[in-house]
């Protein structure tokens, strides 16, 4: 018998071979023969080993070695490495999986856990196509009851105990229009069940009528007993093939029963049920469509009254009530009218269903008790919003209803608390947006359903929704015009006052309810032609310039970078930019937020690119602008938004002054923003290249003590105030004068002004914010040995960027969340310790995020000896004198002229920066300074009765367009970053940039969503 | 058939209760595809075939399967549970029929529970927690 050194065992199961087996058995036979080790190494094709979810499988005897999806191409590296060399392969080994106990219960998952079942009682449980599994579980013992041991009064008076009120949307309390209909005097009346769901976004119905058919008949059985009602309809849309399927089943198996039909369970009453299939028209959800649907005439409302409890199907009674509503009958029958009453809030009873869907990580369909609030529907139930996106509104109640932002996520499901906000219940549809939903655009898409859904009856709706949908798409396309958004409300007024039916009234709501909550972004789509969340696509040319605050074109750039022409690529920059350098190390990317490329796996790393064409590329030479103009422009602070201001006026011909306090320019990006990040280089570079251009800025010198801010006034014709942040917050707490306290920014800058700064041993920071981390990470390196970030949140709420916490943690930086200082203790005048006292999320704030609130007795000492809170900034404007025409406010802040970003109350005087806005980023800044050098020279301009100024024409570059034709998931190439214990006992550069090839390749992922094709 | 009456309907609980093999105990596993139209929009069809498969190739008289509707979180879809006699019922999520075949391989035939698949264990109750 021949022995075999070693066998190789592949997996030839049905698994295994739709993974790609076959592949693998051949790529192994080839590397063997190729090896010339067929006589040492057998070579078998197995049964199924059971791991076909890993599969293709292989297993290495003698050792037993397991390895899991294994690829064709592994093949050779399996064999030169286990087999020849001896050393398993590690990156294709089975890793045993986490021990069952780490499973969760159903019941600890939020999404169950807080869930209250009664009209979804048996999703999941019963196969819905056998009555016995409904019988089972007490299914028909309401019915039962109702029929054998109650009075048609009863039971009328049982539902109206419970405070049932219709699931529909409308909210009328179903036992008193069970009585109305009861009371009608008829020889036939109907029975009727709504299941024309028909909302974008609702599939409650659908779901019950799936899952458990046999409840909703009971219901209807039910219903028809006190109404006196022998015949009853569902009306199905045809769109619900499977809902309808699963009814058709129940009603036949319910016939064979006897629970349909005559003498039902031996009583006097009978009652028959058909399923009618609707076509699928909105307008039939309205119930004298639906009944006109029935009748066999076109779906179309009529006036009430008369109301159809007196006058309904073929002019008889009728009570026509939703799935969910029928649903929830027999369990109100069965264990009483006063249990069901015992759940929800004072005026809305019970439990809703709702259909969570939209930017929401669990999708599917809840139930929850009334006096739930919407926000724990949506984070907890519905575990927030995926891909750390933020919440920007949830549209409750379908096309009919509106809109809960951020601000009301404490709101609870009650009827009455939901209409105040301008929304309605509506049947339970819960469609949640994110931060990338334009509110224009989510009207527009309502407006143009309810347009496409009018049945054309009345005028109002007819007309009505058509002139709103043309003024929203007007304004989608950057044709918007003042007095748009009050044309919209009159409109909606009338449509609401003057339609037929309860669809016409409502429709307007979705426009009204984004005005309401979102007027701001209509008003950017109608005056600035800019659409925030970069959806309207006319609005722009590309997503990631649409967002960038000086709107860099950032396909441009990455295009040049792929062709290889670098110095294009900076110029590109430096049209918008005059810190790309800087932008390319430190921008916040609001480019990339947008950047359509994540959809597919992860944004463009946009910065680094910016970073690969500022280190590479060769820069343009940069020549004196003569100065052509006679008014003098000076500039205090030298920071990002001072120079750019100085920059655009002195290409504009203005002779430009910048005063700044500090031995160097910079302001923040050089005395708050540590080297590690920025190196000192990058921003003298930078700056050279302004002063090139004519500016003069003077260093050491400090408005206000050098020079009075009169004498400035009075020396220059216009004054732009740029003196930044510079003033970190105090937490307000005992103890904030022991000697170990700093301010971040204080602490930042001594560290920066390259002073020798003392830090102690142990330290705490206190905030989330990049200055809490920058603060953190420069402690290390001055030899900190603990250092410790207080943050009261959770670490998804922290501002700070996540490679940026990452990296702190990396250097050993240790966070503690949900966590407050209360008080700094000390002794001899120093700090020894802070008190912290332990945080719980509770009611969501304004903004949408759960608010910390302390819990009372967790208070506990950490021993430290410095602490640095970095919780927010304000500016020093002390340098104005008491009495001057620049005005501050209550604050301390500068006061600006009513709607003006950047006017002061003097004349010539403007604020820009973070004095103007508070503490903002590189980019907002240089933002605020090419927008103010407009205004400066459009005012000296307006001022001089000179016509205005004109742009001379840039140069032109061409941008080639390139893009690969194949999509194939690749996610950004990563940054190089120096050795963690090479960083931290020094302030060099941490990351250190792209190579050629890895710009390339990143360069080559961009989708060039600029094109026009 | 008969037309039943108010004590019928305790007679067919009862039946129902003796006669569902799973829990008299004639059945040593039940399978539940959940197959509402969310998750035969995402492929619980393929995965109720590849059981029945499984069963038939397996040979074994001793697993009961059966299907249900949507347990309400659709965007986990394809679901199923294994319940196994004397043991808290786990529900696997994001099936693929490779997956399944595991499932049935491992769990059904082993017992030994495929935790990377698994969503949780355990019923929902009605009235919640």
């Amino acid at each position: 018998m021949k022995v075999f050194r070693a066998h190789i065992l592949v997996c030839g199961g049905t698994g295994c071979r739709a993974s790609g087996s076959e592949d693998v058995h051949g790529a192994v036979v080839r590397e063997i023969a190729a090896k010339g080790l067929s006589d040492e190494v057998a070579i078998v094709e197995t049964g199924c080993n059971g791991f076909c979810a890993a599969g293709p499988i292989m297993v290495i005897y003698p050792e037993g070695t397991f390895y899991q999806y294994v690829k064709s191409d592994d093949v050779k590296e399996i064999i030169e490495e286990h087999i020849i060399k001896g050393r398993p392969v590690q990156r294709l080994m089975y890793r045993e999986p986490v021990t069952e106990k780490a499973i969760p219960h159903m019941l600890d998952i939020p999404f169950f856990g807080k869930q209250q079942l009664i009209a979804l009682k048996n999703r999941g449980l019963i196969d819905a196509e056998k009555i016995d599994e409904y019988i089972a579980r007490d299914g028909y013992l309401g019915a039962a009851k109702a029929l054998t041991e109650m009075t048609q009064d009863e039971v009328i008076e049982e539902v109206k105990k419970s405070g049932l009120r219709g699931r529909g949307g409308g909210g009328f309390p179903t036992g008193m229009k069970w009585q109305f209909a009861k009371k009608s005097q008829s020889d036939i009346k109907f029975i009727l069940c709504n299941a024309d769901e028909g909302d974008p976004g609702a599939f409650m119905d659908r779901s019950v009528l799936e899952a458990d058919p046999h409840a909703v008949l009971e219901g209807m059985i039910i219903g028809g007993y006190a109404i006196g009602a022998n015949k009853g309809y569902i009306y199905c849309r045809a769109e619900y093939p499977l809902a309808i399927k699963r009814l058709d089943i129940a009603i036949r198996q319910a016939k064979e029963y006897g629970l349909l039909g005559e003498n039902i369970l031996g009583s006097n009453y009978s009652l028959d049920i058909e399923v009618y299939q609707g076509a699928g028209a909105f307008v039939c959800g309205e119930e004298t469509a639906l009944m006109a649907s029935i009748e066999g005439k076109r779906g179309m409302p009529r006036p009430r009254p008369p109301f159809p409890a007196s006058q309904g199907l073929w002019k008889k009674p009728s009570v026509l009530n939703n799935v969910e509503t029928f649903a929830n009958i027999p369990q109100i029958v069965l264990k009483g009218g006063a249990w069901y009453s015992s759940i929800g809030t004072e005026r809305s009873k019970g439990t809703k269903v709702f259909a969570l869907t939209g930017a929401v990580n669990n999708v599917g369909l809840v139930e929850v008790p009334m006096g739930t609030p919407i926000g724990d529907i949506i984070f907890d139930i519905g575990g927030g919003i995926p891909g750390g996106k933020q919440y920007k509104a949830a549209q409750l109640g379908g096309p009919s209803g509106g809109c809960i932002p951020a601000s009301a996520l404490n709101t609870l499901t009650d009827y009455e608390e939901i209409i105040k906000l301008g929304a309605i219940m509506g049947s339970g549809g819960l469609i949640v947006m994110d931060e990338d939903t334009c509110m224009v655009d989510t009207a527009r898409f309502f407006m143009e359903f309810c347009q496409e859904e009018s049945c054309g009856k009345c005028t109002p709706c007819r007309e009505g929704t058509k002139r709103m949908l043309e003024v929203l798409h007007r304004i989608c396309h950057g044709e918007g015009k003042d007095g748009d958004i009050e044309l919209l409300e009159e409109l909606a007024a009338t449509i609401k006052d003057s339609a037929l039916c309860g669809l016409g009234q409502t429709a307007p709501n979705p426009v009204l309810s984004t005005i309401r909550y979102f007027r701001d972004e209509y008003e950017a789509h109608i005056y600035d032609k800019k659409c925030p969340a970069a959806v309207c696509s006319s609005l722009f040319k590309s997503p990631c310039q649409s967002a960038c605050p000086i709107e860099m074109d950032v396909p441009a750039y990455i295009a040049l970078i792929r062709a290889g022409r670098l110095e294009d690529a900076y110029r590109v920059m430096l049209r918008t930019n005059p810190f790309p350098g800087v932008c390319g190390r430190v921008c916040p990317q609001f480019c990339a937020s947008k950047c359509r490329r994540q959809q597919l796996d992860e944004p463009m790393a946009i910065a680094w690119l910016k970073r690969y064409i500022a280190d590479n590329g060769r820069k343009p030479v940069i020549e004196a602008v003569p100065v052509t103009r006679k008014e003098k422009i000076a500039v205090i602070g030298a920071g990002p938004a001072g120079l750019t201001a100085a920059q655009d006026l002195a290409k504009r011909g203005y002779k430009v002054t910048v005063f700044e306090e500090l031995p160097h320019a910079g302001g923040m990006m050089r005395y708050a923003i540590p080297e590690y990040r920025l190196p000192r280089n990058i921003i003298e570079e930078e700056v050279k290249d302004i002063e090139a251009l004519g500016v003069e800025i003077r260093t050491n010198t400090r408005v206000g003590k050098d020079i009075t801010f009169d004498k400035l006034r009075k020396d220059y014709d216009v004054v732009i105030l740029a003196v930044g942040a510079h003033k970190s917050w105090t937490l307000d707490i005992e103890g904030e004068d022991l000697q170990g306290v700093w301010g971040a920014t204080e602490f930042l800058r001594e560290v920066n002004l390259g002073k020798d700064v003392k830090i102690g041993s142990k330290v705490a920071i206190v905030g989330g914010g990049n200055s809490a981390i920058d603060a953190a990470r420069t402690a290390v390196r001055l030899g900190a040995g603990d250092v410790t970030i207080l943050y009261r949140r959770e670490r998804k709420d922290m501002p700070a960027w996540e490679h940026e916490i990452v990296a702190a943690e990396h250097e050993g930086v240790k966070i503690e969340y949900l966590v407050a200082p209360v008080k700094l203790v000390g002794e001899k005048g120093k700090l020894t310790g802070v008190v912290c006292q332990k945080m719980k999320l509770g009611e969501f704030d304004r903004s949408g995020r759960r608010k910390p609130v302390p819990i009372p007795g967790s208070e506990y000492t950490i021993s430290i000896d410095t602490i640095i809170p970095a919780i927010s900034q304000s500016s020093d404007t002390t340098f104005i004198p008491d009495g001057s025409d620049v005005k501050k406010d209550k604050w301390g802040g500068i006061e600006k002229v009513a709607k003006s970003k950047n006017r002061t109350l003097a004349k010539g005087v403007y604020i820009i920066g973070d004095a103007a806005t508070g503490p903002a980023t590189v980019v907002e800044a240089i933002a605020m300074g090419h927008d103010v050098a407009k205004d400066v020279d459009a005012s000296i301009r307006a001022w001089n009765n000179e016509p205005a100024y004109r742009e001379p024409e840039a140069d032109k570059i061409d941008i080639p367009f390139e893009v690969n034709e194949e999509l194939v998931v690749t996610p950004k190439e990563f940054m190089p970053e120096k050795e963690i214990a090479a960083r931290v006992a020094n302030f060099a550069e941490v990351e250190l940039g792209y190579t050629k090839e890895k710009a390339y390749k990143e360069a080559c992922r961009c989708l060039r969503c600029d094109a026009e094709l | 058939m008969a037309k039943l009456t108010i004590n019928d309907l305790k007679k067919i609980k009862e039946k129902v209760e003796k006669e569902d093999q799973f829990r008299a105990g004639t059945k040593r596993v039940k399978l539940t595809v959940h197959m509402g139209t969310c998750g035969i929009a995402s492929g619980a069809k393929g995965i109720l075939d590849t059981f029945m498969n499984e069963i038939s190739e397996a040979n074994v008289e001793d697993v009961l399967i059966t299907t249900s509707g949507c347990i309400g979180i659709c965007s986990r879809e394809p679901l199923a549970t294994v319940e196994e006699q004397g043991k808290e019922a786990i529900v696997y999520e994001y099936l693929t029929e490779n997956k399944a075949r595991q499932i049935f391989k491992r769990h059904v035939l082993a017992g030994e529970i495929q935790t990377e698949f698994v969503l949780a264990r355990g019923k929902e109750q009605e009235g919640g927690k």
